[in-house]
């Protein structure tokens, strides 16, 4: 019981303040690939430290749902972190839920940021949530559709499970079904982190907007919540696809030697995919919005390859 | 030229009075009355001229009337044609031309806010320039004191459009934006993504300028001109000067003209190219942005080394240039232009070999020839929807006549062809700019001052790079001006971005907007 708690606690810590890094280690690894300097990849912790020293603007139309929302959505976020493997299989929260769990805590962060963007009663918070799910309503099967495959393979939807029949299958990935799920989920994890070909997460046009529409109205520390909480939220799918697909270094579980050794190959891994979104985003214009659909269409056909090919092989 | 006149006169005998004012490079007819419907329209068909802007003037004190100014350009000719039509001061009121001619509908309306002249008949005789806040006032007449302090706005609230039916819903946007962007509101009614219809307001940045240039010497107010659109200082101030140096006949020095079209060049380069990098942030493309960035510091070093100035400004004089140039300086010219060619070949084949960003910009923001030529689009804008106008080719200045270089046109009126004319325009600037220096005369780089003559009427025309830029200048005593009128490409382009979006989708706008890329400031002045 007192290991369970440790364990969770330590995945919270590691979970809470790994995040801002890895957005920062991703926007300055972009300055650099366009010849910028960039402000350091410890920004991200000063932009919190400084939002949550500020006082905050609410507008005069909004209800409980506005002050709510950063509350729901980083909590959810973060329950949703606890029960995926992050440094061994044994996710903490594992008991309580597995993939279909984490798919719908995140689901609920973002049903309630929608409600948020909609309740600010901006023209561009409603534009947002319009936006945001339509995505989410396409990018939610591809995920599923990615995530079943593994967990065909394990024979269970349990996080633990799938990451567990993985150690020590460090070429499983090579296998079809699982790289057209790896595809599928990476194509997710796009969309779903609003990064660029799907959103632009460094924009200030409004108009273009998806993630950042829906989170225009917030300020100070509600704002520093919603922030953080995006990025925990981009850690979590980034672990995800990682651990599910390469799990390369995960331990067994948290309370041996080797968990040092796994934080360790959790961060090579983590800046690896970091690098490869980086890569992504300069080399791609975003793309019209009208032709995201046809994106999440396609990692839903590669999902359901996914799952179809796992029969077939 | 007397043909024209001739032709007008045997034709209008009731309504043509004389030429007036004869000064170099234009033709000015004046007519009797207020109506000038009949002669604009025989300008337009008989002559295939494109009316460039509507503008009036106080003589009240003077002559006891307001005038109207049609200014034409022709075809082939390289002379302005300026129909000057009197208005009863006792009955302030003209016959309005924009339920034809859509492309005065703002700039009548302009006359209606600032001198209190009827537009009668206009569809839509709102006012445009003064807010709808404002007390009932007309600022650029005479009798309206330059320092007067008007009581807190009240009133009513601009009425849009109604925005109607299910499922479509209104979005105003700014006039505060987010990001380094001028003053405007944008209201857009959109059905789910795709636009309905976009209604623009813009002179938020009104700044008195017409007014304020009557109210300083000549030499101060090049400085006035430089301040109009801040990113067209020199063409701006070129373009007054030019007004200034046609009316007092001033004879500008080889050397100045020279250097007058390699600054005009030098501003028109780094724009572009700065705009080619807005174009493929706002698609998300910003590697390109961060190499436009880089290519356009080198430019603003040059223009430091050559002016004092990154944006090109304290050069302008009239008469010629403020500052003759060391050897030292005309030496960093070509090094830097051939620099900046070799890095400009690797951006745009950068932006060309990235599918995606092509993806985005071609067939957005379409505008059809036919519009462009209706709503009387200039410039960038115009050039790539068909519209073949090019101050320079078509009414030399500076040194322009004595350079070869070609304008492209495209008809395509996208976002990709807006940016395809910049492409090409900056490897027609580098070669003017090559060519501008090897030919760099001696001798003086500015006439002696003198002072200019009271009463004399002209206009000066640059294209400045956004588009054709005029300054219509009324001399006065001591030195001074009794009006000036700034028309900024800008006016004749915003409605034309009305256009362009329709049928688009909303998150395409900010693309199609930036691939215009109009001046606020230089609209609302």
């Amino acid at each position: 019981m007192m290991a369970r708690l440790i364990e969770a606690l330590a995945q919270l810590a590691l979970l809470v303040a790994l995040a801002p890094l890895v957005t920062g280690v991703i926007r300055t690894l972009k300055a650099r690939l366009q010849t910028r300097r960039g402000p350091g990849i410890l920004q991200p912790y000063r932009n919190l430290r400084k939002l949550f020293g500020k006082g905050m603007v609410i507008p005069e139309t909004a209800s409980w749902i506005f002050g709510a929302t950063p509350w729901v959505v980083f909590v959810s976020t973060v329950l949703a972190g606890l029960m995926i493997p992050m440094v061994a299989a044994e996710a903490p929260l594992g008991l309580f839920g597995g993939a279909l769990a984490v798919i719908y805590l995140l689901g609920l962060g973002r049903f309630f940021l929608a409600l948020g963007g909609l309740d600010s009663g901006s023209s561009f918070g409603g534009l947002g949530s319009s936006r945001e799910m339509t995505i989410s309503a396409l990018a939610e099967p591809a995920m599923m559709l990615a995530i079943f495959t593994v967990a065909i393979g394990a024979g269970s939807t349990g996080m633990t499970e799938i990451a567990g029949a993985a150690i020590g299958q460090t070429w499983r990935f090579l296998a079809p079904a699982q790289m057209f799920a790896f595809a599928a989920l990476a194509l997710v994890l796009i969309a779903e982190t609003g990064r660029i070909p799907v959103d632009n997460p460094a924009t200030h046009l409004e108009l273009t907007m998806i993630h950042e529409a829906m989170i225009l109205e917030y300020s100070g520390p509600y704002l520093a919540l919603l922030e953080w909480a995006a990025s925990v939220k981009q850690l979590v799918l980034m672990t995800l696809l990682i651990n599910c697909f390469w799990p390369v270094g995960l331990q067994p579980t948290w309370f041996n030697f080797g968990a040092l050794s796994g934080i360790g190959w959790l961060v090579t891994k983590l800046l690896l995919l970091a690098c490869a979104i980086v890569l992504i985003e300069t080399t791609n214009a975003k793309m019209r919005l009208f032709r995201v659909p046809e994106l999440l269409a396609v990692a839903f056909t590669l999902g359901a390859l996914a799952l179809v090919s796992t029969f077939l092989f | 030229m007397t043909s024209l006149l001739e032709d007008l006169r045997e034709r209008f005998p009731e309504q043509v009075r004389a030429s007036a004012e004869p000064v170099s490079g234009q033709v000015t007819i004046s007519l009797n009355g207020p109506d000038a419907t009949a002669v604009v329209k025989h300008l337009m068909t008989e002559y295939a001229a494109r009316l460039a802007s509507v503008f009036g003037e106080d003589r009240v004190a003077a002559e006891g009337v307001f005038y109207n100014y049609y200014v034409f350009d022709r075809p082939g000719d390289a002379s302005w044609v300026i129909v000057k039509a009197p208005i009863p001061a006792d009955q302030p009121s003209f016959p309005s031309l924009a339920a034809e001619l859509p492309a005065v509908n703002w700039q009548e309306r302009e006359i209606q806010d600032w001198f209190g002249v009827e537009a009668a008949g206009h569809p839509n005789p709102r006012r445009v320039a003064l807010h709808d806040n404002w007390p009932d006032v007309h600022p650029l007449r005479k009798d309206f004191a330059l320092g007067t302090v008007l009581p807190p706005f009240e009133g009513e609230r601009h009425v849009y459009r109604p925005t109607l039916g299910e499922g479509v819903f209104r979005i105003p946007v700014g006039p505060v934006h987010a990001g380094i962007i001028e003053p405007g509101h944008f209201n857009f009614a959109v059905a789910g993504e795709p636009i309905l219809y976009l209604q623009l307001r813009m002179f938020y940045t009104h700044k008195a300028t017409e007014k304020l240039f009557e109210s300083m010497p000549i030499p101060r107010a090049v400085f006035l001109a430089e301040s109009i659109s801040g990113d067209s200082a020199f063409s701006h101030a070129t373009a007054f000067c030019a007004a200034i140096e046609r009316a007092a006949e001033i004879e500008v020095p080889a050397r100045a003209r020279y250097a007058r079209t390699i600054l005009l060049e030098l501003e028109r380069i780094a724009n572009h190219i700065a705009d080619i990098g807005a174009i493929a942030t706002d698609v998300g493309f910003g590697i390109a942005n961060a190499h436009a960035g880089r290519v356009r510091e080198m430019l603003l070093g040059l223009h430091e080394t050559l002016t004092g100035s990154r944006s090109l400004r304290g050069m302008a004089r009239v008469g010629g240039v403020r500052r003759d140039w060391q050897p030292l300086q005309i030496a960093r010219i070509a090094p830097t232009i051939d620099a900046v060619e070799r890095e400009f070949r690797d951006l745009v084949a950068l932006i060309q070999s990235s599918d995606s960003t092509r993806d985005r910009l071609e067939h957005t923001g379409v505008l059809r020839p036919e519009k462009a030529k209706t709503l009387g689009v200039v410039g960038v804008a115009g050039r790539a929807s068909g519209v073949d106008l090019d101050v320079r080719r078509d009414h030399p200045y500076a040194a322009y006549a004595k350079l070869e270089f070609r304008v492209p046109v495209y008809q395509a009126g996208d976002v990709r062809h807006r940016m395809q004319v910049r492409i090409d325009e900056v490897g027609e600037s580098l070669r003017i700019v090559r060519a501008a220096t090897a030919a760099l005369p001696g001798g003086a780089h500015r006439a002696p001052a003198q002072p200019i003559p009271p009463g004399r009427c002209a206009l000066g025309a640059v294209e400045g790079w956004r588009g054709e830029i005029l300054h219509w200048v009324r001399t006065g005593e001591d030195n001074r001006l009794e009006r000036c009128k700034v028309k900024d490409p800008s006016i004749n382009n915003w409605p034309a971005i009305v256009e362009a979006v329709e049928g688009n989708i909303i998150a395409d706008f900010p693309v199609i907007n930036k691939s215009f890329n109009l001046s606020y400031s230089g609209t609302d002045r």
